[in-house]
């Protein structure tokens, strides 16, 4: 613990160590593994789910043979009369692989998002001239170059799946006419923002835009490493662009969640959605970088980050839980509270035919790690963080999961073998790009002016 | 234990020994090789946080944690009573033909209740703890440790060597030296 005595701090070197390649091969095998049994699954698991929406279908169709008049039937369920355009969609004809597209989907879109706010994390240190974190800032300094991975997946899956993802953007090929029986006034409205260019060119160009910041916040801080101590240009400037980041991100995060998540319930809309995403995913990295601070000082590395630093993200990880939930429960209370057709949808198909995922989906990020970190001793307790953690981890994984596929496939689909193996091979490379980043440069920024602050933290007795 | 506790006055306490410092590192230092030597620190009054002297004197974690989970499940229990008693047991009220029974909808209540006693409850307990209440005399063993100086106050006990305490005190840069008993101080 830091006694107020000086304490020198040298620079390191990271070494990817046989062992932590081994973990990472792991955990993308043992994805491998369970995506390869989701997907020989998947056939049969397809046939039940059809005979399941068969029965709430209003007339028995022939589904997935003529698309457009499967797309008939199921906006004939549009009832105007009583309280305007209803937002059922009975997915009659999604292919097998649609099931695949999704989880790419929802991967990519989980990790692009970790990656984002590490960023926005990285950001905010500079912007609030935090001192504490300066020791392990080279943590999300590697989690943020892993941007481009998880996007080029998220195009990829979105290129090959959105018909069958997103409604509208099946809607969007029927060319229907306001005349035409099935026209959707709703969706026709919506259709300025929600279109296939819009899918891809949007978050193309801010994604763009976001990793040219990232690049430039590295460089700066790799230009300080490289000029002499006591020299400020490159701290003061790192505040400045961390400010014109955090303004971008702040104002076109929320838009990203709508275009690419929000849309999968096209006619349902919630103002919060954008800022409930990016807690889950803020709560999320913050857990993750917990898990890359204590391994990398299991190795040995970062002699002076000690419990005070682990201490300070068990108390992030259990404010942001509470603040997730806080969103959590908003969200849901204001559509309880006003009862608007129109935004009972999404809690509806999830209250009533997945009950126990949402019960699930908030005893793990909320009811578990809320009373797991409560006391500091449990803060403070790697073990503890680590089990609590990955719970959170998958936790907010599965309230990703939630927010797609029963908007997608309706009722009767499951968080399985598919959706692990998926979450798990990601993982794996995901630990694996950010090792390799943390090899690429020292660990420790040791011109960083507020480098002696952070090796003297201290949270006190 | 308590405001009524007259051992939390330190007039009422053994002769302290009380040595005054300029330099925080230097008063860092002699409290170490104080608090080595066995010699039990009573406390260290410093005009701003000095890190890690907590540490070096011994001092107890707080248990103001416990008493804010305490006042706050105080509070969950208040409010979660209040709540059913008035909307369920006492006066149902039909809003929007919404369910009275419905706990959600009770969060808020239930959530504002328990951060309202948990923030009253603590500060009400911080400030009888440390004395802090209305009519109470301040005891500052010197004006200037509110402003740019720290003191350090030793209770004396049977068999202490206090001249060892002193000495070490003065070896490790404190300016001055003083004696505190009844109310009255001593310049050594």
């Amino acid at each position: 613990m830091g006694h107020g005595h000086h304490i020198e701090v040298k620079q390191e070197q990271f070494v990817f160590s046989p062992k932590a390649k081994r973990f990472s091969m792991i955990l993308m095998v043992l994805g491998l593994i369970f995506a390869g049994l989701g997907i020989a699954n998947l056939g049969g698991h397809e046939e039940s789910h059809i005979a399941k929406t068969e029965v709430t279908a209003h007339e028995g169709t022939n589904h997935g043979e003529d698309h457009a008049a499967v797309a008939h039937e199921e906006h004939a369920n549009v009832d105007t009369e009583a309280f305007g355009p209803r937002m059922e969609f009975h997915p009659l004809d999604k292919p097998a692989n649609t099931r695949i597209w999704a989880n790419l989907m929802i991967a990519g879109y989980f990790f692009l998002m970790i990656s984002l706010v590490a960023l926005m994390w990285y950001a905010i240190q500079y912007i609030a001239n935090a001192g504490w974190s300066v020791g392990i800032k080279r943590i999300p300094e590697a989690i943020m170059t892993f941007i481009p991975v998880p996007f080029v997946v998220l195009l990829i899956a979105l290129f090959m799946g959105k018909n069958d993802i997103y409604h509208w953007a099946h809607y969007e090929h029927l060319g229907l006419k306001p005349s035409d029986a099935g026209y959707d006034p709703i969706l026709v409205g919506k259709s300025g923002f929600l279109n296939s260019t819009m899918l891809f060119v949007f978050p193309s160009v801010l994604v763009v835009i976001w990793y040219v910041l990232m690049r430039k916040l590295r460089s700066l801080s790799a230009a300080e490493d490289n000029a002499t101590k006591g020299d400020v240009s490159f701290f003061r400037k790192s505040v400045q662009f961390s400010a014109a980041f955090a303004v971008i991100f702040g104002f076109t995060i929320s838009v990203i969640a709508w275009l690419l998540i929000m849309s999968v319930d096209a006619h349902w809309y919630s103002t919060i959605f954008g800022f409930y995403n990016f807690v889950t995913h803020w709560v999320t990295m913050i857990t993750i970088m917990a898990f890359f601070v204590a391994y990398i000082k299991k190795e040995g590395y970062l002699g002076f980050v000690t419990n005070e630093h682990m201490h300070d993200l068990g108390k992030f990880m259990f404010a942001f839980t509470v603040f997730w939930a806080y969103l959590w429960l908003s969200q849901y209370l204001l559509i309880w509270y006003a009862q608007i057709p129109e935004e009972m949808s999404y809690y509806q198909i999830r209250f009533e035919n997945y009950k126990f995922n949402f019960l699930l989906n908030f005893a793990m990020c909320f009811c578990i790690p809320f009373l797991g970190l409560l006391m500091r001793s449990a803060k403070r307790n790697r073990y503890v963080l680590a089990i609590i953690g990955s719970i959170m981890i998958l936790g907010h994984y599965h309230d990703v999961w939630l927010m797609v596929f029963p908007g997608v496939f309706g009722s009767g689909m499951q968080f399985g073998f598919l959706e692990l193996g998926t979450f798990l091979l990601f993982a794996g490379v995901f630990t694996f790009w950010v090792f390799t980043a943390l090899t690429k440069r020292g660990l420790v920024a040791v011109n960083h002016p507020y480098l002696d602050e952070s090796a003297h933290h201290d949270v006190g007795v | 234990m308590g405001i009524l506790d007259k051992k939390l006055s330190l007039r009422d306490r053994n002769k302290m020994l009380i040595g005054v410092w300029e330099d925080e590192d230097q008063l860092m230092a002699g409290a170490s090789e104080i608090a080595h030597a066995g010699v039990h620190i009573h406390d260290i009054y410093t005009p701003y946080p000095v890190h890690g002297l907590d540490r070096i004197i011994g001092a107890r974690r707080s248990k103001l944690a416990r008493i804010a989970f305490f006042c706050a499940v105080t509070g969950l229990t208040l409010m979660t009573t209040m709540i059913w008693y008035m909307y369920v047991h006492d006066w149902p009220m039909n809003i929007g033909n919404k369910p009275v029974r419905f706990t959600p909808s009770w969060a808020p209540v239930m959530f504002e209740g328990t951060v309202l006693c948990t923030a009253f409850g603590m500060s009400f307990f911080f400030f009888w703890r440390n004395r802090l209440v209305h009519g109470i005399k301040n005891e500052l063993l010197d004006i200037r440790q509110t402003d740019d100086r720290m003191v350090m106050a030793i209770e004396t006990k049977d068999g202490m060597d206090e001249k060892a305490v002193l000495n070490m005190m003065k070896n490790h840069g404190a300016v001055e030296l003083r004696e505190f008993h009844n109310g009255v101080q001593i310049v050594l």
